[in-house]
């Protein structure tokens, strides 16, 4: 296992946004479950002691020692110069120089970096904030509980029967601490019941936005502190899941409102739920409509043109950006196909397999979501959409509370 | 339409014992006259159908009909839709087999529950359907009523769509502002999207939820008593069966050997006649095959007769107030008429009567000319 690099490990020079070049997905096979946790490549249902008990806040259950993963990116970072080689690839061996340093005549172990941050990485753990939005039925549940494959969502399958649509959107946010390979991660779901489902939905947005704009103040009001905490808890909402309707004919005003709105201050990632209501034709038309849609109105999805490094990075996201928005669709239900058992979803007339890129592109979206730009969501996230909050905030007269005298206030900025 | 007379005709039996035949009047053959008359004169049919943009609406009416209603349509996107209002668009076709016509108006619905803002977007459409009623009561009350045009809705389709998990609170809304004036038919849309279990939970749940909120969709009618088992079976399985869940589609596709209509996914292939992928054809006996004449019938009895009812009261008690006297007959706002002006009218009702006739013959002719 030695030579398999969790993408997040990477030395990351103080340039926003960059995915991981990780070859393949190395683990095309799930991990070996390890020990105790929920996750991993068990797709049978967990033992019930093992399911994560949610908490209802954000009240860190490593005793608040989980954002370290976090924290060492940003403080490498800052650290200054870095002989890490950039270029991708897992050359540990031999003496490859970097872009324009000077030829080593020897080995000295400076790649072993990437050895010891993943140690301590996988000692600390990390976090990971997703927003699911959209109209209730719409599958969001179900799609954060095929994609992180245990029950994180807070509705396990079925609904409960007296369960009213909320007169005003609400926030709900659940967080459990799944395990895979020794890497930990604290998932935080947050969900948006009562999204888009009244007669009248004007400023149905709002509480959401609202919502977003306070992880980042409290994240602000940390760094800003005179003691600050060795790990910020990052409450941040690094991806925000949109969810559209397949009518299979085009966006809806609320879809483009809302993403309108937040695409600048959240990673947005539009989906099409319920993918199995569009055969494959029109599920290219809608896709193709959708994308048109999106352009003409500015709105920018994740990834993001504007964040693109470098050439490779950009025919990378470009193919992804073709594909977007993804068409899936979620189950947590197993069915006996070709002597396999796979996730999907059994009607009259056939099995619709979630994980089969025939069917659905669930396994695309998961792939991107988790195997190759996890890691980049949280730093562009941090480095571009708190930092273009940041300023808004410092630049407001009075903006921050006193906590530390006005001259400390600027030193630490 | 044949198979469904149920009266029972006794033909005459030609016995030895001609008691019989002095006992046989003959008047049992009414309704083949009636029959024959109304083939004659053509049968006509407004359904409305109401529901999001992207319910599948057009391609059910397409499926329903076999035909093409919507050859030209252009879809808006969603920033040519922000200042859409609900509009009424009516669709009409003729329509005829084996020698019966049907001359079929859909009335669509498009902008309805699209916007960020839907409050009270249901009333375009009630105040469609009333004036359509005041049309016939003003035709219905006035002197010449032979050729009263018959705009009422008979049926309203309302889609659900099958992504929530029951009835939204704008579905609700809207069948409440409808259910005295039309008669309405809940379906639940795109039903390919929905496993079996989830097709019948969501059914519970929504006929839960009509209960509850007092909603008074169309009932079917009860069976008479002697009618026969099979009948009978059929008719409690469609009750039970409601609300439908249907599939529509504008394809014919390849299945188990035979060409029909269906949507081809990589998983399979769904069929839309087939019973048990979904209810359309439940959808489309009941409502074309069995209960038309009676969604007609419940039109003119009931909701007509509401509006009228409602109609002649504010009328009276208007004058009421106005002349503070009781007047037993409702006097219509319709001035007689002097003698001119009668010469006038029939003048004009013949002229209309030559051009229906002139209108006939040129679609008998372009008829024949197809053929």
């Amino acid at each position: 296992m030695s030579d398999i690099v969790p993408p997040e490990v990477r030395p990351k020079p103080a340039v926003p946004a960059k995915p991981p070049n990780v070859g393949a997905p190395s683990p095309s096979s799930p991990f070996p479950p390890q020990g105790l946790g929920v996750g991993g490549g068990g797709i049978s249902a967990p033992p019930p002691s093992a399911i994560p008990v949610p908490t209802g806040s954000h009240g860190p259950i490593h005793g608040g020692s989980h954002s370290v993963g976090h924290g060492i990116g940003h403080s490498v970072s800052h650290a200054g110069s870095h002989t890490a080689p950039h270029s991708g690839g897992h050359s540990h061996s031999g003496s490859h120089s970097s872009s324009g340093g000077s030829t080593l005549l020897g080995y000295i172990g400076i790649d072993t970096i990437i050895e010891q941050m993943r140690k301590k990485t996988m000692k600390t753990g990390f976090d990971f904030n997703i927003m699911v939005v959209g109209h209730s039925g719409l599958g969001k549940s179900t799609l954060v509980n095929t994609l992180f494959k245990s029950q994180v969502s807070r509705r396990s399958a079925g609904w409960a029967r007296d369960e009213k649509i909320p007169k005003t959107v609400e926030i709900k946010a659940v967080s459990h601490v799944i395990e895979e390979g020794g890497v930990k991660m604290k998932l935080t779901v947050v969900d948006t019941p009562g999204f888009g489902d009244q007669i009248n939905n004007d400023n149905c947005w709002e509480p959401i936005s609202k919502y977003i704009n306070e992880q980042y103040e409290k994240f602000l009001k940390e760094e800003v502190n005179i003691t600050r905490k060795k790990r910020i808890p990052d409450t941040r909402v690094h991806c925000c899941l949109y969810f559209i309707s397949p009518t299979g004919h085009s966006l809806r005003q609320l879809d483009t409102e809302f993403m309108k709105r937040l695409s600048h201050s959240v990673n947005i990632i539009p989906v099409i739920a319920k993918a199995d209501t569009l055969t494959i034709e029109e599920r290219q038309e809608f896709k193709q409509r959708v994308r048109k849609e999106l352009e003409m109105s500015g709105i920018e999805f994740y990834p993001q043109k504007e964040f693109d490094d470098d050439m490779e990075d950009k025919s990378d996201n470009d193919k992804i950006r073709e594909a977007m928005p993804f068409a899936v669709v979620g189950s947590d239900k197993e069915y006996q196909v070709n002597g396999k058992r796979v996730l999907g979803r059994k009607t009259a007339w056939g099995i619709v397999e979630v994980e089969n890129p025939n069917h659905c592109e669930f396994a695309q979206l998961r792939d991107f979501l988790i195997r190759s730009h996890l890691q980049d969501l949280k730093e562009v996230t941090h480095n571009i959409h708190y930092e273009t909050y940041r300023a808004k905030r410092l630049n407001e007269n009075g903006g921050l509370h006193p906590i530390s005298s006005a001259e400390t206030q600027e030193s630490n900025l | 339409m044949t198979s469904n007379i149920r009266y029972k005709s006794r033909i005459p039996v030609k016995t030895e014992d001609s008691i019989e035949e002095k006992q046989y009047v003959g008047f049992a053959t009414l309704p083949n006259q009636v029959h024959r008359k109304s083939v004659k004169k053509g049968f006509d049919f407004t359904l409305m159908v109401a529901g999001e943009s992207g319910m599948g609406k057009s391609t059910l009416v397409n499926s329903l009909f076999l035909t093409d209603l919507y050859k030209d349509r252009k879809l808006l996107n969603a920033e040519e839709r922000i200042n859409q209002t609900v509009e009424i668009i009516k669709h009409t076709v003729d329509i005829e087999e084996k020698g019966v016509k049907l001359k079929l108006t859909i009335v669509d619905t498009p902008g309805f529950g699209d916007a960020v803002n839907n409050n009270e977007c249901w009333k375009p459409i009630t105040d469609y359907i009333d004036q359509q009623f005041e049309q016939y009561f003003r035709d219905e009350s006035g002197l010449n009523r032979k050729n009263i045009q018959d705009n009422r809705v008979h049926c309203c389709l309302y889609f659900i769509p099958p992504f929530g998990h029951g009835l939204r609170p704008v579905d609700v809304e809207f069948m409440k502002a409808l259910h005295e004036k039309v008669n309405i038919i809940p379906l639940i849309a795109k039903a390919d999207c929905l496993t079996p279990n989830e097709i019948k939970k969501l059914k519970d749940r929504i006929r839960e939820e009509i209960d509850k909120f007092g909603i008074k969709v169309y009932q079917f009618p009860e069976c008479d008593s002697d009618e026969d088992e099979e009948f009978k079976q059929l008719d409690k399985e469609l009750k039970e069966c409601t609300p439908f869940a249907v599939i529509g589609s504008n394809t014919v596709v390849e299945a188990r050997g035979q060409r029909v209509r269906g949507r081809l996914y990589p998983w399979g292939i769904v069929e839309v006649e087939n019973q048990s992928h979904c209810d359309f054809v439940k959808l489309r006996n009941m409502l074309i095959r069995s209960h038309m004449h009676d969604l007609k019938d419940v039109t003119c009895d009931v909701h007509y007769e509401n509006y009228r009812a409602q109609c002649i009261q504010e009328m009276t008690s208007k004058l009421a107030q106005d002349n503070r006297m009781e007047s037993p007959i409702p006097i219509l706002p319709l001035s007689t008429p002097d003698v001119d002006t009668e010469k006038l009218i029939k003048m004009k009702d013949e002229e209309l009567k030559r051009m229906q006739e002139m209108l006939n013959k040129m679609q008998q002719q372009m008829h024949d000319k197809e053929q």
